[in-house]
């Protein structure tokens, strides 16, 4: 073995002993990394979830334009083409009149009485529509503002998504989500400022305990590497065991919760969202987001803490 | 070869532990340092272990100047010099064993090698019977004994002793004087520091005599005057 692995395995091995040596700092630091990891994890989640909500919900929502009975179908299909030009409309589908008849009797096809009535009207008394779909729910209110201009009132006759419940429920959404993602991003800074701060204390008492250790390891002429590597590979191990139980914690509660969650916001018809599914398509990136974090923050704090003794 | 060249220590404006030393220790010398307490015995040997740096002036050993050496260059420096002290500087949860071979590994050492050169040290230093030990089961003398083997792990080409026998009494500081003279007769250059005459005057050896830290008389076959 090369002196590199023959140190890098002492320093490992030191590191172990200091882990059991100082067991009860160890998993106050590891408890707190825990912490963090899962609401990190939970905010993390409860954005994708939101947005598949919200994605699912902005896919059955449309603005709908009712055009005045006697507008002939090539004004309709040129103001369909002009606004299928603007960049924060994603579909225009144009429903004319005979067409939207057609819908009307094949939905009632079954209803005798129905048919009977329409037999018993001259004209199509079903008007013109155009379908809507906007590339952000955020744009339906600049959308439906246009189409109120004064070039379009000879033609339209109404616009149907202002004060409806669905802008409702797409506002709620956006501000649903946008506060997830904001009060992940404020918790998961505070969280890290916390786990930062508890570590390097507790990096510190740790350091306090082998100083004599450490003081002898200087005198006999051990690298820097020596002296601090084996805090930083202990403050890793504490980062590493956190996010293996943070994980196993995340990945049984969202098992736990999925099927209730997919069968309150989805349509169960429709192979609806499993956050859990989710998960486990994402595990790598799931777990490798942890690790990230929880080793970075591990590896700063330890870093600081050692340099900050070895200093004075 | 160690030389000091005009060097001084200063660590406030009216508080100077070294003034303008200069002083050349060939290889294999047997130095007494002595001198009141606070004179800068410890400051000296502080300096050439690169615990202390100098304010002013040259430090060189074997060709090397030390002066303004580099962080990452000291554990290098501190590998060739071994280091004595008045209070042993031991690991208590450590077998005798251990703490000299904890001075290897920490170095990078070879397991076989430390495991071949330990034993042998321990027969050096006349403690290879108490290999399994631990410190608090010892005496004085023996403590110093084991803390002479750690400085050797690394076979240094100096040993510096911080007033080794301190804490130790007549008898026992006699018995690591043998052992410092034993390893100087091996090629080891050896410092040491002490304010015991008795000891100094039976060496028979180079003396350097610091006072309020200047060096005031260096002699040959000196004794110890203050």
């Amino acid at each position: 073995m090369s002196t590199l692995g023959i140190s890098f395995a002492r320093i490992t091995r030191t590191a172990f002993v200091n882990f059991w040596r100082n067991i009860w700092l160890s998993v106050a630091t590891m408890v707190i990394m825990i912490i963090t990891l899962l609401m990190i994890s939970f905010l993390y989640f409860a954005n994708v979830f939101g947005s598949e909500v919200l994605q699912t919900i902005e896919q059955k929502v449309d603005l709908s334009v009712t055009f005045k009975e006697d507008v002939q179908d090539q004004y309709i299909t040129t103001i369909a083409d002009e606004l299928k030009l603007r960049d924060d409309i994603a579909d225009v589908r144009v429903i004319s009149s005979d067409r939207a008849l057609e819908i009307f009797r094949a939905r009632h096809a079954d209803d005798p009485l129905i048919e009977e009535s329409l037999q018993e009207l001259e004209d199509n008394p079903l008007p013109a529509n155009l379908f809507i779909v906007a590339t952000d729910p955020q744009h339906y209110a600049n959308i439906a503002k246009h189409l109120e201009a004064e070039k379009y009132s000879p033609f339209i006759d109404q616009v149907d998504f202002e004060n409806t419940e669905t802008e409702r429920v797409v506002e709620k959404l956006i501000a649903y989500t946008t506060s997830v993602k904001n009060g992940a991003l404020v918790v998961t800074g505070l969280f890290s400022l916390l786990v930062v701060l508890i570590m390097f204390n507790t990096l510190r008492l740790a350091i306090y305990s082998f100083r004599e250790e450490i003081d002898i390891m200087r005198l006999v002429g051990a690298s820097r590497w020596f002296v601090q590597g084996p805090f930083i590979i202990e403050a890793i191990l504490v980062a590493l065991v956190a996010v293996v139980i943070s994980s196993a914690i995340s990945f049984a509660t969202l098992r736990a919760i999925s099927p209730t969650l997919s069968t309150y916001f989805f349509d169960v018809q429709q192979s609806p969202f499993s956050i859990y599914d989710y998960a486990v398509t994402n595990i790598e990136s799931v777990i490798g987001l942890q690790v990230v974090l929880a080793v970075g923050l591990a590896g700063i704090s330890s870093l600081v803490a050692v340099r900050r003794y070895l200093r004075n | 070869m160690i030389s000091f060249t005009n060097v001084s220590k200063v660590y406030g404006p009216e508080s100077a532990a070294l003034d303008e030393v200069s002083l050349e220790i060939p290889t294999g010398d047997f130095v007494s340092i002595v001198g009141q307490s606070g004179a800068g015995k410890s400051t000296l040997l502080k300096l050439l272990s690169a615990e202390e740096a100098a304010s002013t002036g040259e430090i060189i050993i074997d060709g090397w100047d030390i002066t303004n050496i580099r962080r990452w260059q000291i554990p290098h420096l501190r590998r060739q010099i071994g280091v004595v002290f008045q209070d042993f500087k031991l690991l208590q949860k450590r077998t005798v064993l251990e703490n000299v071979a904890f001075a290897m590994e920490v170095g990078g050492a070879p397991t076989k090698e430390i495991r071949d050169t330990v034993p042998h040290i321990l027969k050096l230093v006349n403690l290879l019977d108490k290999a399994e030990s631990y410190p608090t089961e010892m005496s004085g003398g023996e403590k110093q004994r084991v803390a002479i083997a750690r400085a050797l792990a690394y076979k240094p080409q100096i040993l510096l002793a911080d007033e080794p026998t301190g804490n130790l009494d007549a008898l026992h500081s006699w018995d690591i004087v043998q052992l410092l003279i034993k390893i100087n007769k091996l090629g080891t250059t050896v410092l040491l520091a002490t304010h015991n005459d008795d000891i100094v005057n039976a060496l028979k050896k180079r003396v350097v005599t610091i006072s309020q830290g200047k060096v005031v008389s260096d002699q040959q076959d000196g004794t110890y005057k203050l």
